[in-house]
């Protein structure tokens, strides 16, 4: 059934699920999204369904890794809210509430593309290991004689997704379909919509592939123990790869135990490094615009996007470079905009006191979304967020790395030259990705991601040592 | 000239407090937050930054004022490190933004801790309240000593007005609460001594008083042993002070009872909160005491305290049937730590708002007014307390409550408060993942 539902600002919106890859409708359970200002409905869950039983392997598990590329890479060719209508409305529904404006999810629905590439998933498989692996046994010998092979035997994973980016879902519906996994999405309530869409685009390929058949994607209210009481148990699955913290995470905790493993995306803050160099009058501007770019990442709800920038300068130069940072954060950028949600009111009343505090601290902006600006001489103790950033002076780029710690993901630096003196004491400190200054939303391929290399960590790694 | 200001807090002690519309009272009341929003953008620098982010200069209706309120946390706005390493003389900056006096000449020659710090500044007429610390950041409540005034003025005129009593000085006050510094508290208990208490009779709680710095050494010892920083010793000491107190409160449980036992002749007035009172109630009946025994004029004002109590359902009312307290004696009165003006319960059971208080239902996000001020509406409770003087008068609580404009059914006027107040909770309810966050989120019983 192609039909597809006109968007609601207000009423029940349908949630369609897609179970085994095929698409499920009715509104048997209703819900209210209190992100988005709506109560959708979607239809109750197959609970057998939707943990496919040991004994039968999964649809995908001997499906040459290659078939798979070109069926993600098919996948990656409809990637357009302009021509695929599942991704219209996709687009449609998340732009009425998502904090980035439409143009910014269709950049991100355009990204998905970019990255559902032969060449950018080969390049992801080969960083994680030999994807000969993926596709059969593969001999080992050690030093003593012994022989055996191994496989990266597919494993049955359940997702629970962020819902900030419709990029988020792509990917990591391509990683389980690399891995060749049975896959279970669980879909958060700010975006119940984005991985039913890439399915059902799947689905408008080839209704019957074999990776689509291996998906399920569905709405449950986190931490229902209902649900979760009855899936997340080591029979069902392997791992439960997790998005965020908080409640996302307690939620998950007290399933684990023998047997069913957690690969966890923790919630992040990035910063940014900027040495004297940065505050010279011929690369100021620059250095500037770079900061601002690495702030402004999704509106700064990426966990890439930098909170804290450390600045080693003489005063004034910063705070030249603080007026010129509020005046960038406030423009629109392919991934972010002008003017975001304004900065929450906390924040704002703790930012409004320092103004009155004393020359320690300085303030640029208002708060009405379009940036602001808090330049102090250690780092503050809320979490900025919209667009806030704190400037933190220190003496040395040495002396910001003490306030990296094992929350701190992406680091950006300027000079880049920089990086390496400041890596190993970075990585000490828990951090997990050096980038340049103003490249914090550009990604290697291929790259470990919060300091792993996750299809490594998906796939359930058998040995058989009787060869 | 009498400001506006001035004819509502003329109200305070007067018979006719309830006898006005909220309709009657709207272009007073408008006129007086104009008054307090002209001297307090001037003088508040939190709400200076109010009046520039939202461009509103003036009010002209209930609405206007919505985007001036404070959240509670207006109030918690330090950077907490300065508390943690005594940064003294950068928390009375901070102050000094959220007051309409500025702090200044506080001698800051070494500051012993919070409290030292809180006495210091009322030394120089800033008498800061600031809540117990148990969870989370500390409060921190600015009052000048106009406000002290009104608290004690308000408390005892809206306790005579709800159970009949007068302020005669015929009673014996029991405050059985530990004494503190919290000034709120102390105006209360001293407010309610000097009008209804018979002289020479206090009653002192027998205990040492417990300070938020007391409070916030326990805390931190706590967190110490829970993070894995504390030392065998602290171990130790943090055990002995549990015992202690448990000790300490088991002892006034018993002295209580058997003075209040002794005093069972005379009018009493009980203050105090549910769990300690219900256990003295207990023992008061181990003793044969009961109903008979006391005195037909007593009343009770006894709240809160329920968190971790192993009360009965029906412990309210064994307190009352204890102590021979008559319905109209149970006096309460809802309120919050923000706002100076507590609204005292009347007949019906319902809190009757004061007339110098704009009550400002908002909808569930506190963005906007929550229904026209007439008839029944449910909203999240928000203020704007025209007493105030040393600090803004406009805050939003986290209160669920279901209001009605009308005259009420024990014949004085509204606006009224049904007793059933839920707080809304924290989270926004619904899963969505957050990819940003905190080291806090890393650390194990932290959140």
């Amino acid at each position: 059934m192609t039909a597809h539902s006109p968007v609601h600002a207000k009423g029940v919106v349908p949630v369609p699920h897609v179970v085994n890859g095929v698409l499920v409708e009715g509104d048997a359970l209703t819900y209210r999204s209190r992100d988005l200002g709506i109560e959708f409905a979607t239809p109750s869950l197959d609970l057998n369904a939707l943990a496919p039983p040991r004994g039968r392997p999964g649809p995908a598990f001997d499906l040459p890794l290659s078939d798979i590329v070109d069926f993600l890479e098919a996948t990656g060719e409809r990637m357009d809210a302009d021509t695929n209508p599942h991704m219209r409305e996709c687009v449609d529904r998340a732009a009425l509430t998502n904090v980035l404006p439409r143009r910014v999810l269709e950049n991100l629905v355009r990204d998905a593309r970019l990255y559902l590439t032969r060449a950018n998933l080969m390049r992801i498989v080969e960083a994680n290991f030999d994807p000969a692996l993926l596709d059969g046994w593969v001999p080992q010998v050690d030093p003593f004689g012994n022989t055996s092979a191994v496989r990266a035997f597919p494993p049955r994973l359940i997702h629970v997704l962020a819902g900030n980016s419709p990029l988020a879902a792509a990917a990591s519906i391509a990683q389980g379909a690399l891995v060749k996994a049975i896959n279970l999405f669980k879909m958060p309530s700010n975006d119940p919509f984005t991985a039913v869409a890439i399915l059902r685009t799947m689905a408008d390929i080839d209704p019957s592939h074999p990776v689509l058949r291996s998906m399920s994607a569905v709405y449950w209210r986190g931490g229902d123990v209902a649900v979760e009481g009855k899936l997340y148990r080591p029979h069902y699955f392997d791992k439960i790869v997790a998005w965020g913290g908080g409640d996302a995470i307690n939620n998950v905790i007290k399933y684990l135990g023998p047997g069913l493993q957690l690969v966890s995306f923790d919630p992040k803050t990035s910063i940014s490094l900027i040495g004297r160099e940065g505050f010279e009058h011929a690369v100021i501007d620059e250095v500037a615009e770079r900061a601002a770019r690495d702030v402004a990442l999704f509106n700064q709800e990426a966990c890439s996007a930098s909170r804290f920038i450390f600045a080693e300068g003489s005063a004034d130069a910063i705070d030249r470079f603080c007026a010129k940072l509020a005046e960038r954060l406030g423009v629109d950028r392919d991934y972010g905009s002008a003017v975001a949600a304004p900065t929450p009111v906390e924040l704002r009343d703790e930012i409004e006191v320092l103004r009155a505090v004393g020359e320690s601290y300085r303030v640029w902006g208002r708060g009405d979304g379009k940036g602001l600006v808090v330049r102090s001489p250690e780092p503050l103790e809320f979490h900025p967020t919209n667009k806030t950033v704190n400037v933190v002076t220190v003496d040395t780029l040495d002396d910001a790395v003490a306030h990296a710690n094992v929350a701190t993901q992406t680091v950006g630096v300027y000079p880049p030259g920089r990086s390496a003196a400041l890596r190993n004491a970075l990585a000490s400190a828990g951090a997990q990705r050096v980038v340049a200054l103003g490249a914090a939303g550009e990604y290697c391929s291929g790259s470990p991601h919060d300091a792993m290399f996750p299809l490594h960590r998906f796939v359930h790694w058998m040995v058989d040592e009787a060869v | 000239m009498t400001t506006a200001v001035d004819r509502l807090l003329r109200l305070v002690d007067a018979e006719d407090r309830y006898a006005f519309s909220s309709a009657e009272l709207l272009p007073l009341q408008i006129e007086a937050a104009n008054e307090r929003l002209a001297a307090h953008a001037q003088s508040i620098q939190l709400v200076r930054g109010r009046v520039e982010d939202t461009g509103i200069r003036g009010i002209g209706e209930r609405a206007d004022l919505v985007p001036l309120l404070f959240a509670h946390t207006a109030y918690k706005s330090y950077p907490e490190g300065w508390l943690a390493s005594g940064k003294w003389e950068m928390l009375g900056r901070w102050l000094g933004s959220v007051s309409s006096m500025p702090v200044e000449g506080v001698n800051l020659d070494d500051v012993a801790g919070i409290d030292d710090w809180l006495a210091r500044l009322a030394e120089v007429g800033h008498f800061v309240s600031c809540s117990s610390g148990t969870s989370g950041k500390v409060s921190m409540i600015p009052s000048l000593m106009s406000d002290r005034l009104l608290v004690k003025r308000n408390l005892v005129h809206s306790l005579a007005w709800a159970t009949g009593l007068k302020p005669e000085r015929q009673h014996r006050l029991f405050i059985c609460n530990p004494s503190s510094n919290n000034f709120r508290y102390l105006d209360s208990w001293a407010g309610l001594d000097e009008a209804f208490g018979q002289e020479g009779h206090e009653f002192r709680f027998p205990s040492d008083p417990i300070t938020v710095g007391g409070v916030r050494d326990m805390v931190a010892l706590r967190n110490a042993i829970g993070s894995g920083d504390a030392r065998p010793e602290d171990l130790a000491a943090y055990e002995a002070l549990v015992a202690e107190r448990e000790q300490m409160m088991a002892g006034a449980v018993d002295t209580i009872a058997e003075t209040l036992a002794a005093s069972r002749g005379e009018k009493l007035i009980v203050v105090g909160m549910f769990a300690l009172i219900f256990d003295v109630a207990q023992k008061i009946r181990a003793m044969g005491l009961g109903r008979n025994d006391f005195h037909p004029d007593n009343a009770m004002m006894v709240s809160g305290g329920l968190k971790g109590a192993d009360l009965p359902p029906d412990y309210r009312e064994q307190i009352m049937d204890v102590f021979n307290i008559a319905p109209d004696r149970a006096f309460s009165m809802y309120g919050m730590q923000e706002v100076n003006t507590l609204f005292p319960r009347c007949t019906a059971g319902r809190y009757h708002v004061a007339p110098w208080v704009l009550l400002l239902p908002l909808d569930e996000t506190g963005e906007r007014l929550e229904g026209a001020p007439s008839g029944e509406v449910e909203g999240r409770a928000a203020f704007f307390d025209l007493s105030h003087e040393g600090r803004w008068g406009g805050v939003i609580s986290s209160d669920k409550i279901a209001v009605d404009y009308g005259r009420c059914t024990c014949g004085h006027e509204g606006p009224t408060i049904a007793d059933a107040i839920v707080r809304y909770s924290d989270l926004a309810g619904g899963d969505k993942i957050s990819c940003s966050g905190t080291i806090d989120a890393y650390v194990r019983g932290a959140a």
